[in-house]
């Protein structure tokens, strides 16, 4: 190879990884995909929670570090958590990380029984990834309002799914303290 | 004291060296711009231990793999731009080269991630790949696997000497249903091209232009061009004994703007011939409504074609090649030809401008049967003023030469057929073998590379 080309491919190829570098770092960033963000001065303060792994806009924030996230999300927190026996509100479970994405769920509970389980996200690393999850979070929902509690059988085929999806639930029962 | 000749030569070598630069800078920028696909994706991130990083690997590799072998089909694909800067014959060599690479890449993608997702899952290597098997896409994509290696192990020299041309690239043409049966599973199971990314609009746009380009340049030009031209057999010449002359009639042939010593892939359409397209070099420069091929039997479709009626139709995929008065850079010509290599020396030698005593031709054959055409460079309007040689009789036994035993005993060099060598152009064409000793001594000379151009007629 010429020394022009050789080069020129270098320069060129080192502006084609650089653009690709820094796109994946400030999606890392600067992706604030949850619609009802209260704070104006929001992404301006890169809060260390908001870390998502931007992609296809499918699934809301990603908590990429397994820290706990109990936060606040559209303001309905576990405050009317009063009574010991008939708990009730809406109580969010640990971001729990898989090979496949993260896992949060909410459970909303009324009167120390669980009417509800929203997942707040699912496993989404790839297209298979993500229809596993919708397969599988459904058929947990059930089983879980069936059993009242997170002592369910998972989804075979889904078993990362539903191992974090159960695992995160629990932390939100604990929470609830039931 | 400029000469304008060779001022326009220069600067038209300058800006092909310029475009060939350029060329090679896209190819790998493309290689770049797949890995900064995942790189843009968050790829980085992801690699947090051993397993995670052997599964980025396995991606990267994936996608660099695809990215050579979408260069390979665009080198294949006989895009003009190429074939007038490069030479579809160098175009191709770069082709074979990148053929293992890519292979290795594509198998590396498949052994990483399979071990990647191995550790990821606490199983083993088995049962990850019967697992991996299952998944969306993945049957095709393992499939498109085999043919990849069906087709770089036939194509392996060693390997593809055992094959007929026609069953080697039957063969080779699974290349194409190797890399459409592996999109699926990219788009499906990959998480780098997700849907509605714009890693995903890129990586379609690749395999588009891939094959675009050869569906445009391989199938509907040539499917075009033959049918606006009309070629058909008008006679067939016997030169010499196994070496015909081809005339062809046709409409505006002379619309094909052909150069002296270019070529074209051929097929004519008979029972037995029309299965086989065939590169034959033009023997002369085509008129408005003729064109002159020559052609030695040198396979078994070679013989066939010698036998063509007058009547028989014919497509034409060209023309192509880099042999060309328009590719000189030098003030002088040095020439030599052997057997069936005069004819694109023939039809290049009547299309160029030349001054008297610009140009010395050698004819080389080993016998005086091979010695047709040779008269007919003689008579070319280009050629006055010009020295014309020959050198006839076999070659020493057990010597590595181009030259006759005769002209050996004699003392005769490269340099002294051509005292302005380094001076000079050097257009080769005959046998591959007997071609690569005349530019052994042309750079033990010190010619230098862009001053040498060769005609191969191999596939």
């Amino acid at each position: 190879m010429r020394a022009r080309a050789l080069a020129l491919s270098i320069l060129s190829s080192a502006a084609v990884l650089t653009v690709g570098w820094q796109l994946g770092t400030q999606g890392q960033t600067s992706t604030a995909p949850d619609a009802a963000a209260p704070t104006t001065a929001d992404s301006v303060t890169s809060d260390p929670t908001a870390t998502a792994t931007s992609r296809g806009g499918s699934t809301p924030s990603a908590a990429a570090t397994p820290a706990p996230a109990p936060t606040a999300t559209n303001g309905s927190v576990s405050a009317a958590a009063a009574a010991s026996d008939g708990a009730s509100g809406t109580f969010t479970g640990t971001s729990v990380q898989t090979r496949f994405g993260a896992v949060q769920v909410q459970v909303t509970v009324a009167n120390g029984s669980i009417t509800d389980v929203t997942a707040l996200q699912l496993t989404d690393k790839d297209q298979r990834s993500v229809s596993i999850s919708n397969r599988a979070a459904p058929v947990l929902r059930q089983e879980v309002l069936a059993a009242q509690s997170a002592n369910v059988q998972g989804v075979s085929g889904a078993t990362y799914t539903s191992d974090a999806y159960l695992s995160s639930l629990q932390s939100a029962l604990d929470q609830a303290g039931l | 004291m400029v000469d304008p000749v060779d001022r326009t030569r220069r600067i038209r070598a300058r800006r092909r060296m310029r475009a060939a630069d350029a060329m090679v800078a896209l190819v790998w920028s493309s290689v770049a711009a797949a890995v900064a696909l995942w790189l843009g994706y968050g790829g980085l991130n992801t690699v947090s231990n051993l397993g995670t990083a052997l599964t980025a690997a396995g991606i990267v590799t994936g996608l660099v793999g695809t990215d050579l072998i979408l260069v390979m089909l665009v080198l294949a694909a006989r895009i003009p731009a190429i074939d007038r800067v490069v030479g579809q014959d160098t175009a191709m060599a770069f082709h074979r080269r990148l053929g293992k690479p890519a292979l290795y890449l594509i198998l590396a993608h498949g052994a990483l991630l399979t071990v990647g997702y191995a550790m990821a899952d606490g199983s083993n290597v088995v049962t990850e790949t019967i697992s991996l098997f299952q998944g969306p896409d993945m049957a095709l994509a393992y499939l498109g696997l085999g043919l990849l290696i069906a087709v770089v192990v036939t194509s392996v020299v060693a390997v593809r000497r055992r094959f007929s041309y026609e069953a080697w690239h039957l063969i080779h043409l699974l290349s194409y249903a190797a890399v459409l049966v592996a999109l699926p599973h990219q788009l499906s199971a990959g998480g780098v091209l997700a849907d509605g990314s714009v890693q995903r609009v890129y990586w379609i746009g690749l395999y588009v232009l891939a094959f675009g380009a050869i569906a445009v340049f391989r199938f509907a030009v040539p499917a075009l061009r033959s049918a606006r031209h009309g070629i058909r057999v008008a006679g067939v010449e016997q030169v010499a004994p196994g070496v015909v002359s081809i005339h062809l009639t046709g409409r505006d042939l002379d619309r094909l703007q052909t150069a002296g010593g270019q070529y074209a892939i051929w097929r004519f359409w008979t029972g037995s011939t029309w299965w086989h397209a065939h590169p034959i070099s033009f023997s002369a420069v085509p008129t408005a409504s003729s064109a002159r091929l020559t052609v030695r039997d040198l396979g078994s479709g070679s013989a066939a074609i010698s036998r063509v009626r007058p009547g028989t139709r014919v497509s034409i995929e060209g023309p192509y090649g880099v042999f060309t008065e328009a590719h000189r850079v030098a003030p002088k010509l040095a020439v030599v030809a052997a057997g069936i290599g005069i004819t694109p020396i023939r039809s290049m030698l009547e299309h160029s401008t030349l001054r008297p005593g610009e140009a010395t031709v050698l004819l080389r054959g080993s016998d005086p049967s091979q010695s047709y055409l040779w008269n007919e460079v003689g008579t070319l309007r280009s050629m006055r003023g010009n020295a014309i040689f020959s050198m006839l009789g076999p070659r020493p036994h057990g010597l590595a030469t181009w030259m006759s035993v005769e002209a050996l005993a004699h003392g005769v060099t490269i340099g002294t057929v051509f005292p302005d060598l380094l001076n000079s152009d050097l257009y080769v064409c005959g046998p591959q073998s007997w071609a690569d000793l005349v530019i052994r001594d042309a750079r033990a000379a010190g010619l230098p590379e862009d001053q040498i151009h060769v005609e191969r007629f191999d596939w």
